[in-house]
């Protein structure tokens, strides 16, 4: 792993052009939040009741935060990543400079974890605005910094889907058969604990599960000791997926 | 004079299929030295060998007295790349794509912006500072891709193809600029198809054809040896070639029937032509002999896929 500072220069110039795109994203990034809790929060929330002693809302709001933390760093490390790649050609002139492969791809990385947290902090500012409040000041910083971990973790994920597609229609498989189910398979959107047992043990396999576990506990300030064994799931899995990610995206750069 | 590339058995494989086979050559400081040879005869990756973006497969290959290597950024910090592809940073203006790029080589910031004026001067693109990539021209595109290579003060300069696709006017501004930064010094490292680019900027040249290096030489040189001085091409029919052939036979010419066309290569064209005029065959045509003739005789005047 040839990695240096320079990581940040790579993600200096990804915010150099973000300039031209802030506005249409920051749009998004409020949009979509809105969106999910208006729909799901109110309009389903009517009928859900108490869950655990609090509005529906409560329950729904650190699921959706993460989530859309995943899906920003996805969707920057997927079509961002390519277009950089294949399209611009923007790598193969990185790689002419100090710049390594290694610390292209990585700066590309924190750039998409950067997106998801942009994108995990509207959806809180939203949630807050509409008074749902996290338990403490500490609790949003804490929100904060998994925002960063589950940034890093599906950004190198879908770093390793970009790493062996041929085109931008590979990249269907992965989100629709990997990223939607994720979604409504981990708990975000309604408790597991009525699915079926092997539908439990199946949402154990999906990173995104331990995410909102952690997210829900710390939204709330109620922890459990479990909490670790769903915090080592998510940092584990993450160091191996930076790891096989940059190395097989430098397999794809360098020949 | 001390040289800067030197590369001894220099072997580059893609799976099975070999690029470079076996090359070796030394390039010397401050010289403009060329790869010419037809598609896929292997230049490009060579020169992306020396540049330190291709790992070297067999042999060895050394620039400025250390090997290169894919992680040796003491290299790619001393060598501007002015790449085949016009791979400019869309999303940016060509200020931008140019501060970007110095952070890269970690130049300080005030000094890359005096730097970025004297360049975007240098290849006259004061105008353009705030443009987007998109509202370049071509030749525009190129001259940027030059700037950007020299933001570094690079040493070495590696320029794969840098007149592709440019009019006459852009590329013989960029031939200058490239002259310019040779008469300051900088080792100037060519690959091209156009066989007046390498006469107008090479000291030395080097034909490749299927990876390997057919010629090394003084591009006048190449020609003088190979070739003569000129050449006449007859546009006969193939069955009398030979009649013909024999009717000129004591002016020591060479030759060599291609398609529709018998050529002769002569030191002196004058007699052969005289004696073509007396024959009464009016179809010819003499002109100086060129690299472009080298070129065609070292690697075929077949089409080359």
């Amino acid at each position: 792993m040839n990695l240096s500072y320079r990581i940040y220069y790579v993600f200096l110039r990804n915010l150099v052009s973000y300039k031209r795109f802030v506005v249409p994203t920051f749009l998004v990034s409020l949009v979509e939040p809105l969106f999910y809790l208006i729909t799901f929060g109110i309009g389903m929330g009517a009928y859900m009741g108490q869950f655990g002693g609090k509005p529906y809302l409560y329950f729904l709001v650190p699921g959706v935060l993460v989530s859309s933390v995943m899906m920003s760093s996805t969707f920057e490390c997927l079509y961002g990543t390519f277009v950089k790649m294949i399209h611009e050609k923007l790598y193969d002139s990185l790689i002419a400079t100090p710049v390594s492969a290694e610390d292209a791809v990585a700066g590309d990385i924190a750039w998409a974890v950067f997106r998801g947290l942009v994108s995990g902090s509207l959806m809180m500012l939203v949630a807050i605005l509409m008074g749902i409040l996290p338990g403490s000041l500490i609790s949003s910083l804490l929100l904060l910094l998994l925002m960063i971990f589950v940034g890093i973790l599906f950004a190198s994920l879908a770093m390793i889907v970009t790493s062996v597609s041929p085109s931008f229609d590979f990249f269907n498989y992965y989100t629709e058969l990997i990223i939607t189910p994720m979604l409504f398979f981990s708990g975000v959107f309604f408790p597991l604990d009525r699915f079926p047992a092997w539908m439990k043990t199946l949402s154990n396999f999906m990173p995104l599960t331990h995410a909102v576990k952690i997210s829900r506990a710390v939204f709330s300030g109620e922890y459990e000791s479990g909490l670790i064994l769903n915090f080592l799931v998510i940092l584990v899995l993450e160091m191996i997926a930076f790891y096989i990610g940059i190395k097989m995206m430098k397999k794809r750069l360098i020949k | 004079m001390s040289i800067l590339v030197s590369a001894k058995d220099l072997v580059k494989k893609f799976g099975s299929l070999t690029a470079v086979d076996g090359i070796s050559f030394e390039i010397r400081e401050a010289e403009c030295f060329g790869f010419l040879g037809p598609n896929g005869a292997g230049k490009t990756t060579t020169v992306r060998m020396i540049h330190c973006v291709s790992p070297v497969t067999g042999g060895t290959l050394i620039v400025n007295g250390l090997p290169a290597h894919i992680n040796n950024r003491a290299l790619k910090k001393m060598t501007g790349v002015i790449p085949q592809e016009i791979a400019l940073d869309n999303d940016l203006t060509v200020y931008e794509n140019l501060i970007v790029f110095a952070h890269f080589f970690d130049i300080p910031k005030r000094e890359a912006k005096k730097r970025i004026a004297e360049l975007l001067k240098f290849v006259e693109l004061e105008a353009k500072r705030n443009s987007k990539i998109d509202a370049l021209s071509t030749g525009m595109k190129r001259r940027l891709l030059v700037a950007r290579a020299l933001l570094n003060n690079p040493k070495l300069i590696v320029a794969d193809e840098p007149t592709t696709g440019l009019d006459p006017q852009a590329r013989h501004l960029i031939w200058q600029r490239l002259r310019q930064l040779k008469s300051q010094g900088v080792t100037l490292i060519l690959t091209t198809q156009y066989m007046e680019e390498a006469q107008q900027l090479c000291d030395r040249i080097v034909i490749m054809h299927q990876g390997k290096i057919l010629k090394e030489g003084l591009p006048s040189k190449l020609v003088e040896e190979e070739i003569g001085r000129e050449v006449v091409e007859v546009r006969i029919p193939k069955e009398e070639d030979e009649k013909i052939i024999q009717q000129l036979s004591s002016f020591s010419c060479g030759h060599e029937r291609v398609g529709d066309t018998l050529y002769f290569y002569c030191r002196d064209g004058q007699g052969l032509m005289k004696r073509l005029i007396e024959l009464d065959l009016h179809n010819y045509l003499t002109r100086p002999a060129t690299l472009e003739d080298v070129f065609l005789k070292l690697t075929g005047r077949g089409l080359i896929e």
